[in-house]
C-alpha cells in the first residue's frame, strides 16, 4: 500500500468520522443532561439533507448564485433552523410528555416519531420513494493533497464540523446557558434547586442537538450528493454506537467515538482482502469489545445505574 | 344393344369419374390445433394479449402461405400472471387430445409451475418470453424456450467486455444479494475464459453510501474495468465516488441499473457506465420490419407490445416441427421440436441447445449517454482503447 492511497484513507476515513462524531455529540447530550436515547435523531440527519436541497432550488430559482459565499451561508442557515426547530418540537410534544413515564416508553416514542418523520417525508416529497439528487454546493476543483484527491465539499465539511465542535465546546464551558447545562447533566435536582429553569435547559439541549444533526445531513448530502428518506437510520444507528464507544454521556467521548468509527469503517476495508463485506460487522465487534471492557464506554465517567 | 352397353360403361366411367374428382375437391387439410397460454387477465394482461395476438398472426400468416399440409387453429388460455391459475389451464389445454403442443407464458412463476405437468403428461411445452434459468434447467424433452434466459446476459456480457473490448484486468463489486453476486461471478467467469483476470472482489451492503475506501483500493490496482452486480441507487453512488477519485476505467453492470433513476442521481458522472439487458428493440431484429407490418395489416384492437415476437415464434418452431414430424403425435412432435435446428423467425435463428434453450442470444449492452440509456451500437459514446471516447 503506498503513501498517496494510505493518505486517500485517511482523508475518507476523517470525512466519515466527523460526520458520525457529529450524530454522535447529540446522542451524547441527549443523554447526559435529559437522560434519554432520542431515536429520532436520525430524522434530523435526514431533514437536513431534505431542506438544504429543497432551500438550494428556492434559492436558484430566486438568482441567487449556485456556490457562491452567501448561498452556502444561507443554506446554512436554513439547515440550522429546521434543525433547531425539530428539536424544540421534539422536546415538547414528544419528550416531555414522557418525561415521568419508564425510559422505555422514550425510546418507542422516539422511534414511533422517527417512523413518522422518515414516511412523511418518502409520501409528501415529490418522488420522495426514490433517491434524490442532492445539488452541487461548492464548485471547485479537487484539491491534490500529497498524492490524495480531496472534494472541496470533504474539505468544507471537515472544517465546518471542527468550527461547530469548536463553538460548541465554548458555549458548554464558558457561557451562562452552558453553565446551566452540564449543572443539570451532573444533577438534574440541584440544578431546580439553585433556580436553573431545566425545562428550558431541555429545550436548549434538544435543539443544539439537533442543529448538529441536521448540519450533518447537509455535510452528507455535499459528501455523498445522493439523498434518501430513509438515510437516517444508518446514521443514527453508527451516531449511538460511537456514542456508547466514547461513554454516553461525555461529549469529548462521542466525537473521539465518531472518529473510531469512521478510521474503523475505512481500515477495516483497506487492510483486509473483500473488507467491505466485514465493514459493519467488524466495527460493531469493536464496539462489543469496547463496551465488554469498559461498559461504561471510553470515556464514560462512570457506569450508568438509574435507581 | 351394344349401344345401350356403350352407354352404360360410359355412365359407369363418368359416374366413376366424378366420384374420384369429388373425393379430390372436397378433401380436407387436417386441421392441427396449438394451445396458447399467456397472462389475458390481472396486471399483465396487456403484455399477455400482446403475445397472443402474435400467436394468432403466425397461424394466420402460416395458414394463409400454403407452406404446410395442416390448417393450424390457436386455442387459447389464460395463466392469470398467476401459476395456480396457469396450471388448471395448462390441465385444460392437455386435456384437450387435439391440441398436439403448447406455446407461451410471459411470466417465470407460471412457466415454472407448468413445466412438471407438461413433463408428466407429455405434451410438449415451448416458452415464449419467460426468462427464469430454471425453467430448461431440469432438461424436460417436452420443454423448450425461444427467449435467452437470464444466466445468458452474463456470459455474452463477460465475453464481449473481454474479446471485443480488451478488457484484460477487472474488479468486482456486488451488492451481496443473490441477484447482484450471481451477475457479478458469471461476468467474471465468462470474462476469464476469454483472457481477462479478476484482480479483487468486494461486496458491499445495500443502503451503504460510502464506497471510497473500496474504489480507493480499486484505484489502485488499476483495473481496465469495474463491474458492479446490484441495483440503481448504490450504483450511481459507485460512479459519482469513481469520478471524485478520478477514476476513468470502464463500468460495466447488469440491468438492475437500467432505469432512469440511475441516469438521474447519478447524474453526468452516468454518462459511458454499460449495462447489458435480455431482448433486442424489434426493429433490430432480422424478421423486425415484417412482423410489425403484418401485424398492422392484421388490425388487432391491441399492440403487440414488447414481446409479442416472441409468441410468433413460439407457435412459429412449433408450426414447423409438426411439419418435420409429419405427424400429430404429440411425442412426435415434441422430438421433432427438440430437433429444431436453425428455424428463421422474427427474432433470428431458433437453435435448440440439450437442455431445450435457444442458442440465440439476445442481449442489448446499454450504454448511459446524456441521461438515457441507448442501444450501444446506436450511441454517440464508444470504447476506443478500453476508455470511453465520443465518435
Amino acid at each position: 500500500m503506498t503513501g498517496a492511497v494510505l493518505t486517500q484513507q485517511f482523508f475518507n476515513a476523517l470525512s466519515l468520522g466527523v460526520m458520525y462524531a457529529l450524530i454522535a455529540v447529540g446522542f451524547t447530550l441527549f443523554f447526559g443532561v435529559i437522560e434519554v436515547v432520542n431515536f429520532a435523531h436520525g430524522e434530523v440527519f435526514m431533514l437536513g439533507a431534505f431542506a438544504a436541497m429543497i432551500a438550494s432550488g428556492v434559492f436558484v430559482s430566486c438568482g441567487l448564485t449556485q456556490g457562491s459565499l452567501l448561498f452556502i451561508l444561507l443554506i446554512l442557515a436554513v439547515v440550522i433552523i429546521i434543525g433547531a426547530l425539530f428539536g424544540a418540537v421534539l422536546e415538547k410534544y414528544i419528550v416531555s410528555p414522557m418525561r415521568d413515564a419508564p425510559d422505555i416508553m422514550t425510546l418507542l416514542i422516539t422511534l414511533g416519531a422517527s417512523i413518522v418523520v422518515r414516511e412523511a417525508v418518502m409520501l409528501f416529497v415529490p418522488d420522495g420513494r426514490n433517491p434524490q439528487t442532492f445539488p452541487v454546493l461548492v464548485e471547485m476543483d479537487t484539491i491534490h493533497f500529497g498524492g490524495a484527491l480531496v472534494k472541496p465539499e470533504t474539505l468544507l465539511c471537515i472544517v465546518l464540523s471542527i468550527i461547530m465542535i469548536a463553538g460548541m465546546h465554548r458555549f458548554i464551558q464558558n457561557t451562562t446557558y452552558g453553565r446551566y447545562i452540564r449543572a443539570t447533566a451532573q444533577d438534574r435536582g440541584a440544578a431546580m434547586m439553585m433556580g436553573i429553569d431545566v425545562k428550558k435547559i431541555f429545550i436548549f439541549t434538544l435543539i443544539i442537538g439537533s442543529i448538529l444533526g441536521s448540519v450533518a445531513g447537509l455535510m452528507n448530502g455535499m459528501t455523498y450528493n445522493i439523498i434518501k428518506f430513509n438515510m437516517g437510520f444508518a446514521a443514527s444507528i453508527k451516531g449511538f454506537a460511537a456514542a456508547v464507544v466514547g461513554g454516553l454521556g461525555n461529549i469529548y467521548g462521542a466525537i473521539i467515538g465518531g472518529l473510531l468509527l469512521g478510521f474503523m469503517e475505512i481500515f477495516t476495508v483497506s487492510f483486509i482482502t473483500d473488507g467491505s463485506s466485514y465493514q459493519d460487522m467488524i466495527s460493531f465487534i469493536i464496539v462489543i469489545i469496547c463496551l465488554v471492557f469498559r461498559p461504561a464506554g471510553l470515556f464514560g465517567e462512570k457506569a450508568y445505574e438509574k435507581v | 344393344m351394344k349401344l345401350k352397353k356403350l352407354l352404360c360403361s360410359l355412365v359407369a366411367a363418368g359416374l366413376a369419374m366424378s366420384l374420384v374428382a369429388g373425393c379430390g375437391g372436397e378433401k380436407k387439410q387436417e386441421v392441427v390445433k396449438i394451445g396458447f397460454l399467456a397472462p389475458l387477465t390481472g396486471g399483465n394482461a396487456a403484455l399477455g394479449i400482446g403475445l397472443k395476438n402474435s400467436a394468432q398472426l403466425a397461424v394466420d400468416t402460416a395458414n394463409a402461405s400454403g407452406k404446410y399440409p395442416y390448417k393450424f387453429e390457436l386455442v387459447a388460455a389464460d395463466d392469470g400472471g398467476d401459476p395456480s391459475t396457469a396450471v388448471a389451464a395448462a390441465n385444460k389445454l392437455i386435456a384437450d387430445k387435439s391440441i398436439v403442443a403448447v406455446a407461451g407464458h410471459f411470466n417465470s412463476g407460471c412457466a415454472l409451475a407448468t413445466v412438471p405437468v407438461f413433463h408428466k403428461n407429455g405434451c410438449a411445452l415451448v416458452v415464449a418470453s419467460a426468462i427464469h434459468p430454471d425453467i430448461t434447467e431440469k432438461g424436460y424433452k417436452e420443454i423448450t424456450r425461444v427467449m435467452t434466459h437470464s444466466n445468458v446476459q452474463n456470459e455474452y456480457a463477460g465475453e464481449r467486455a473481454a474479446k471485443e473490448w480488451g478488457v484484460k484486468t477487472l474488479c468486482l463489486i456486488n451488492d451481496r444479494t443473490d441477484y447482484g453476486k450471481t451477475n457479478a461471478e458469471q461476468f467474471a467467469e465468462a470474462a476469464v475464459k476469454n483472457g481477462a483476470t479478476v484482480l479483487s472482489e468486494d461486496g458491499i451492503a445495500i443502503g451503504q453510501q460510502d464506497f471510497s475506501a473500496v474504489l480507493t483500493n480499486i484505484k489502485a490496482k488499476n483495473p481496465d474495468a469495474i463491474y458492479f452486480g446490484g441495483v440503481a441507487t448504490e450504483a450511481a453512488l459507485i460512479r459519482r465516488q469513481m469520478k471524485d477519485l478520478q477514476m476513468d476505467c470502464l463500468m460495466f453492470s447488469d440491468s438492475g441499473i437500467i432505469s432512469d433513476t440511475f441516469n438521474k442521481i447519478a447524474g453526468p458522472a452516468a454518462d459511458g457506465v454499460i449495462a447489458f439487458n435480455i431482448g433486442k428493440p424489434l426493429a433490430e431484429l432480422p424478421g423486425g420490419k415484417k412482423f410489425m407490418e403484418d401485424y398492422a395489416k392484421a388490425k388487432f384492437a391491441e399492440p403487440y407490445e414488447n414481446y409479442g415476437h416472441f409468441g410468433y415464434d413460439a407457435v412459429g418452431v412449433i408450426m414447423d416441427a409438426v411439419n418435420r414430424a409429419k405427424s400429430t403425435d404429440r411425442a412426435k412432435v415434441i422430438d421433432a421440436l427438440r430437433a429444431t435446428k436453425g428455424y428463421q423467425g422474427v427474432i433470428g435463428e431458433t437453435t435448440f441447445d440439450e437442455k431445450g434453450q435457444t442458442q440465440n442470444k439476445l442481449i442489448t449492452a446499454f450504454i448511459s449517454e446524456d441521461g438515457k440509456w441507448l442501444s450501444y451500437e446506436k450511441a454517440d459514446l464508444q470504447i476506443v482503447d478500453k476508455k470511453i471516447v465520443k465518435k
